[in-house]
């Protein structure tokens, strides 16, 4: 039987200005054009701007955790803002089953609050997530179980080591059970014994009908780990895309790691042989 | 393939229609009730959760603000003109009335600047961050507020019933504050000199407004700003019904309001189109 697609991506574009003064330039006049419904044609740059992402297109089906690897300002970022409506979409098609819940984890405390206790930062990032307050509490054993963190959840988030919070938030996010998860770099931080469990827990969880996780990292080891397929960006455009992980990452160590030493490169690309799949 | 169950949708690219817009607008706040009460309980609880006195503060500031004002009228520095009522009174009722506008417009125009990083990062609708700044305000307004009616009761002033109307002739004045406070949270990102410009103009509208001296002056310019001036109409019409039971201006009160509804529409209407554009311009994030 063929996977569901989740999401069609299709010719997306989106610029940004690299300089701040044009940023805001731009934004004003923006904002001027958008308030009077004036049409402007925005396939060309205007002055100091540039692509972040420049005509990407691809699939994304059920089942799969795509891993997306490129160095920093390759779009990554960008690409899943796009994905998860933060940034608003202007070129391009994206096309997602209809009702299609996509939670996008960048930052795993965001919106958590510093004197509030674990146990209300749960309501407080569920409901950020668009939960029910029935919703949460219904969530609250698996929260609790999950993020391990027992009497600690009823004393201030403010108090947490950066691994508590990161198991919380991630917990939180889990419980939201969207069809596509995003997840930005968030997992940089924790203990591994923890991470190993969230990334079982991802594997299991996409063999559900329906449910894909889109992975950003540009660290190998959590690709390899992880990765059904490998996404290779590069200055805004995707340059490589392939279910061959290892060939995948090989693509990026050799053609995206321009400023890293040779003696480096080898080493990470002597790890992927070595790698155990 | 694509079976019946899987209707793949385009994201939409902002070309709602003006129903569809507003309908939008309702169903968000009604789907995330739930997020705004959480972001209600953090804005009033953070500020107080480290303060000994906690709440108090809320009715500090403004009787603090009162005394000075007595003060400096005491003092013979200020000549109020005629107010109707104990200048103490006029001036803490006005001054209540004055930051119950001015204050909408400071919470509404930094509300992008203010969220910046939390809009980067979580995917929520806007109306949202609205919708809590709206209630918080009317709360911090109402706790004082009942202070001030202590302190007119003890000045001597008498309430009629169309005292109970007061609630009601503030949402124009909040339409208005939250109008101009919507355009200025967009320009705080990406014209930052212009919403400077706003800031010190809101601050010096105060004096062009009759909050520390009565609306009928014989003071040349400041008449005629006086005379042009929505807010004279919006405050004086509140502050009337309060403590005379009579409609200051009703007409132009009600062709002002009416304005100031519509301003609030296209001013919501633009904050919604443009501040996921607007946002993507933070460079701090």
């Amino acid at each position: 039987m063929s996977r569901q697609t989740l999401l069609t991506v299709r010719n997306l574009k989106k610029k940004f200005s690299s300089d701040i003064k044009y940023n805001m330039y731009y934004g004003i006049l923006d904002l001027i054009y958008d308030s009077f419904g004036v049409k402007v044609n925005q396939k060309k740059l205007r002055a100091n701007e540039f692509w972040a992402l420049n005509d990407v297109s691809f699939d994304f089906k059920e089942g799969e955790i795509l891993g997306i690897v490129g160095s920093n300002g390759s779009g990554k970022t960008t690409l899943m803002r796009v994905l998860s409506k933060i940034y608003p979409l202007e070129m391009g098609t994206i096309k997602g089953k209809s009702g299609q819940k996509i939670i996008p984890i960048f930052a795993l405390r965001s919106g958590m609050m510093p004197l509030f206790t674990g146990r209300e930062n749960i309501f407080i990032k569920g409901a950020m997530y668009g939960m029910s307050k029935a919703e949460i509490k219904e969530q609250m054993a698996f929260i609790e179980e999950f993020s391990e963190l027992g009497k600690h959840l009823d004393s201030p988030f403010g108090n947490y080591s950066s691994g508590m919070k990161a198991r919380l938030g991630f917990a939180v996010a889990l419980s939201t059970k969207p069809d596509v998860f995003i997840i930005d770099e968030a997992l940089a931080v924790g203990d591994s014994v923890f991470k190993a469990k969230c990334y079982d827990y991802l594997k299991d969880y996409v063999k559900q009908p329906g449910k894909g996780v889109l992975f950003v990292s540009n660290n190998i080891r959590k690709i390899l780990k992880v990765a059904t397929r490998v996404l290779v960006m590069d200055n805004g455009n995707l340059i490589y895309n392939s279910e061959d992980i290892t060939a995948s990452l090989n693509f990026y160590i050799s053609h995206c790691l321009r400023d890293l030493e040779e003696g480096k490169k080898q080493k990470m690309l002597l790890k992927i042989q070595n790698y155990d799949m | 393939m694509e079976d019946a169950n899987h209707i793949m949708e385009e994201f939409s690219k902002n070309r709602e229609s003006f129903f569809s817009h507003w309908a939008n607008t309702f169903r968000n706040i009604k789907s995330y009730r739930f997020f705004i009460n959480q972001l209600i309980k953090i804005n009033i609880q953070t500020e107080f959760k480290k303060s000994f006195i906690g709440l108090a503060w809320l009715f500090i500031v403004p009787i603090l603000a009162v005394v000075m004002w007595v003060l400096l009228n005491g003092a013979g520095v200020v000549d109020p003109g005629d107010t109707g009522i104990p200048y103490p009174a006029y001036v803490l009722l006005s001054t209540s009335i004055w930051g119950f506008f001015a204050e909408i417009y400071k919470t509404t125009s930094n509300i992008l600047k203010a969220n910046g990083r939390v809009l980067l990062m979580n995917k929520f609708p806007y109306e949202v961050l609205i919708a809590e700044k709206i209630i918080v305000h009317f709360i911090r307004f109402s706790i004082p507020f009942f202070v001030n009616i202590l302190v007119l009761i003890f000045f001597d002033v008498s309430f009629t019933w169309l005292a109970l109307l007061f609630p009601l002739t503030l949402i124009p004045l909040l339409f208005m504050g939250a109008a101009i406070g919507l355009l200025v949270a967009l320009l705080r990102i990406v014209a930052i000199d212009i919403s400077n410009l706003v800031d010190e103009f809101i601050r010096i509208l105060m004096f062009m407004t009759p909050i520390v001296y009565a609306p009928k002056l014989s003071m040349g310019w400041l008449s005629e700003i006086v005379r042009l001036n929505p807010l004279t109409y919006l405050i004086g019409f509140s502050r009337d019904v309060l403590t005379k039971g009579t409609f200051y201006e009703i007409e132009i009160y009600f062709i002002v309001a009416a304005v100031a509804l519509l301003f609030f529409l296209f001013s919501l209407s633009i904050f919604k189109i443009a501040s996921p554009k607007v946002i993507e311009r933070l460079i701090n994030n």
